[in-house]
């Protein structure tokens, strides 16, 4: 009896310790086929989803100005995004104007000072101006009856500034979200990751939450094995080298993810020293053409974009919506799109900003402001 | 008796310079038997090392282009945009405008030239500080560069450079060393052994003395300005090849950490004096403690520290040792 026993007890056990390893490959399995379908939505050319109720936005717009304050004028994106918006202004009767910086707080406080002497109607901070480093600006001009927005700055996770009077958050989180799954479809859920990140910009945060979350979702087996965090001012003096030790410390990378596309400028010459150009992947966020261009030569995996002329579109969108006291939708409503060797030449030789993400948002806003 | 004593000092003195000389050697060994403790089988082995000598071969250049106007008594702050405006030039020359690679590294090279030329117009002739001329033409360089690469970062240049740089390799070490060791060779050899050299470093240590002595104090300070810009340019290729784009933004970063290896530099080898082989012992004494501190995962901001702190640490030391007298340098 008591033998019986102690052999069925070996037995249990044997059956449990079969039945572990099993079950964790169950799980593995089931993460690969979560991540495969949470991906697929951005794997297709986007449509347009209409981000509120129709309205007449010429109405809205007439005899209005909206100085838009980027950043810094240096950075092609935003002016990328800006120059989109003053076609679209032009179309609906929207004056819209640039205040031009090299990115100097000081300058941001005059372009303040110019919209409320030559009474404009909107101030757009665009992706990158805190409201915090500009609160008394922004107080004068909501006494002077001006209305501060941002766009593309917060994460929907942020609380925005009281003072301003609507935000246009991105969803970083979701965009980290989308660089895990691509790990983990990508590596067949073993991926081992070198994550180079800039935590000196906020939206990083969210984006390495939605990394951190979605992995320990999706992909038991994946593993952060070294994350670097570099300085914006510091990325051509030390992403490579970084990334080069992390190599040659951990060679069991198999994934370096540069939160940022042009951080892979310097990831790139990390890997060719390495001798792991190729072997290692990248995947990456922005669609910056210069790395659409390193996708076509094969030196960087997959980048996420948007399409800058969609980003124009969507903020002249909600802005307007907040000047005529109409909801503002809850986020920008620019979908993200995944672009990996199968769909990068869509996106031009050598690669533009706004070529590849199809045009359905061009009749959809048009048709919902009443414009066709 | 009594003559024993001074030679006891002698010997005392020249043990204390001999040890001046490879101070920063020694240590250069001690922190590689350090990181070699801490991580056994991955800090020292060829791929490592041969990885550390191609990356940090830029800033050795960058390193080399300062110490010229520095030995003839004149700064050049402008060699990090110097190195961004060749760069550039090869991007926009070569991508954009479909320049053969070779046009455009002509073309960048004589840019080189030009601002050269353009520093020692107003250096030498308007009699501006130079600290004040290359820190104006560092803002013109950089606003040019922004203008024709339109603020964006221009990638897909021409593979044979990327070969050329770090593609081919010698040893298990890509070219770009080799490039920059030529250049430190050639350097030491006319600093150390032809008249040039000489006068160069009569010119940095008495204007007066050495014009009084026939030198063309001018013609050597014009020469010295032309050949650092010369040669941040050509730091400018190599870093197009190491990099294969061109980034309007990134070099300027390199003047700082280039600065400290010319100093620090000037402690080692031949202390009192900038030095080619000390300036490049420099260069790859601090890429090693930072590839050691980042292969050990220690947070970034270590190796800032680490750079400012073995700079100060290194001179002090230096001056101790001489007893704290007056040095030609800073």
């Amino acid at each position: 009896m008591n033998r019986i026993s102690k052999a069925s007890g070996i037995a249990t056990a044997l059956a449990v310790a079969l039945a572990v390893p099993s079950a964790f490959a169950q799980s593995a399995e089931d993460g690969i086929a979560r991540a495969t379908e949470r991906l697929s939505a951005y794997s297709n050319v986007p449509v347009f989803t209409a981000p509120g109720e129709p309205f007449d936005i010429r109405a809205c717009a007439a005899d209005k100005k909206m100085l838009s304050i980027p950043n810094s004028s240096a950075n092609p994106f935003l002016k990328g995004i800006i120059e989109r918006m003053k076609a679209v202004g032009e179309d609906i009767g929207l004056e819209v104007v640039e205040w031009e910086n090299q990115g100097q707080p000081s300058q941001w406080v005059q372009g303040f000072d110019f919209a409320v002497r030559n009474e404009f109607h909107v101030i757009n901070l665009i992706s990158g101006i805190s409201p915090a480093t500009v609160e008394p600006q922004i107080r004068a001009a909501n006494e002077a009856g001006l209305k501060t927005m941002t766009s593309h700055f917060y994460d929907p996770s942020f609380e925005p500034n009281p003072l301003i009077s609507s935000a246009l958050p991105i969803g970083f989180n979701e965009i980290g979200k989308i660089l895990a799954n691509w790990a983990t479809v990508n590596t067949d859920g073993e991926a081992k990751i070198a994550l180079v990140v800039s935590r000196d910009v906020p939206p990083t945060i969210p984006l390495v939450d939605g990394i951190m979350s979605e992995l320990a979702e999706n992909c038991p087996n994946c593993e952060i094995v070294r994350e670097i965090n570099v300085g914006v001012a510091e990325w051509g003096t030390k992403i490579q080298p970084s990334v080069q030790s992390a190599l040659q410390a951990h060679p069991e990378i198999n994934l370096v993810i540069p939160i940022y596309d042009s951080m892979s400028q310097f990831v790139i010459p990390a890997l060719r020293l390495a001798g792991k150009l190729g072997n290692v992947k990248v995947a990456t966020f922005n669609g910056t053409p210069f790395v659409l261009d390193f996708i076509q030569q094969g030196y960087v995996d997959m980048n996420i974009g948007e399409s800058l002329d969609w980003i124009a579109y969507a903020t002249i969108d909600g802005h307007m919506r907040d000047l005529c006291d109409l909801p503002v939708p809850d986020k920008l409503n620019v979908p993200f799109y995944i672009f990996d060797d199968g769909n990068v030449a869509d996106a031009g030789t050598p690669a533009q900003f706004d070529t590849g993400y199809g045009d359905a948002y061009v009749t959809g806003f048009r048709t919902l402001w009443g414009l066709d | 008796m009594s003559d024993a004593a001074p030679d006891t000092a002698m010997t005392q003195i020249n043990f204390m310079r001999l040890f001046e000389r490879v101070a920063l050697l020694v240590v250069w060994v001690l922190l590689i038997a350090g990181f070699h403790l801490a991580m056994p089988d991955i800090f020292l082995n060829w791929g490592n090392f041969s990885i550390l000598f191609a990356s940090y071969a830029p800033a050795a250049l960058l390193a080399l282009a300062i110490i010229v106007p520095l030995t003839a008594g004149d700064y050049d702050l402008s060699v990090g945009a110097m190195l961004t405006l060749s760069s550039c030039t090869i991007g926009v020359l070569n991508v954009w405008m479909d320049f053969p690679i070779g046009i455009a590294i002509v073309i960048a090279i004589g840019a080189g030239v030009v601002i050269g030329l353009f520093h020692a117009l107003f250096i030498v002739y308007f009699r501006i500080p130079s600290l004040v001329v290359t820190l104006g033409s560092t803002s013109l360089m950089t606003g040019i560069v922004q203008l024709i690469t339109n603020s964006s970062t221009i990638g897909g240049i021409d593979n044979s450079l990327v070969m050329a740089v770090v593609g081919g390799r010698f040893l298990g070490v890509p070219y770009v060393f080799y490039y920059a060791l030529t250049a430190m060779v050639v350097m030491w050899y006319v600093f150390e052994f032809t008249p040039l050299g000489r006068r160069l470093l009569f010119v940095g240590r008495g204007r007066e003395v050495a014009r009084l002595n026939g030198i063309s104090v001018s013609r050597m300070r014009v020469g010295a300005l032309v050949v650092s810009a010369v040669l941040a340019s050509i730091a400018g290729v190599m870093y197009a090849g190491v990099l294969g784009s061109a980034d309007p933004y990134s070099g300027l970063n390199f003047l700082l950490p280039a600065f400290a290896a010319a100093f620090l530099g000037s402690t080692t080898i031949l202390p009192g004096r900038f030095n080619p082989l000390g300036a490049v012992a420099a260069v790859y004494f601090l890429g090693t403690g930072i590839t050691g501190l980042t292969m050990l995962g220690i947070p970034l901001w270590v190796t800032n520290v680490f750079n400012g702190g073995a700079l100060i640490i290194a001179v002090t030391i230096s001056q101790l040792t001489r007893g704290r007298e007056a040095t030609d340098i800073g």
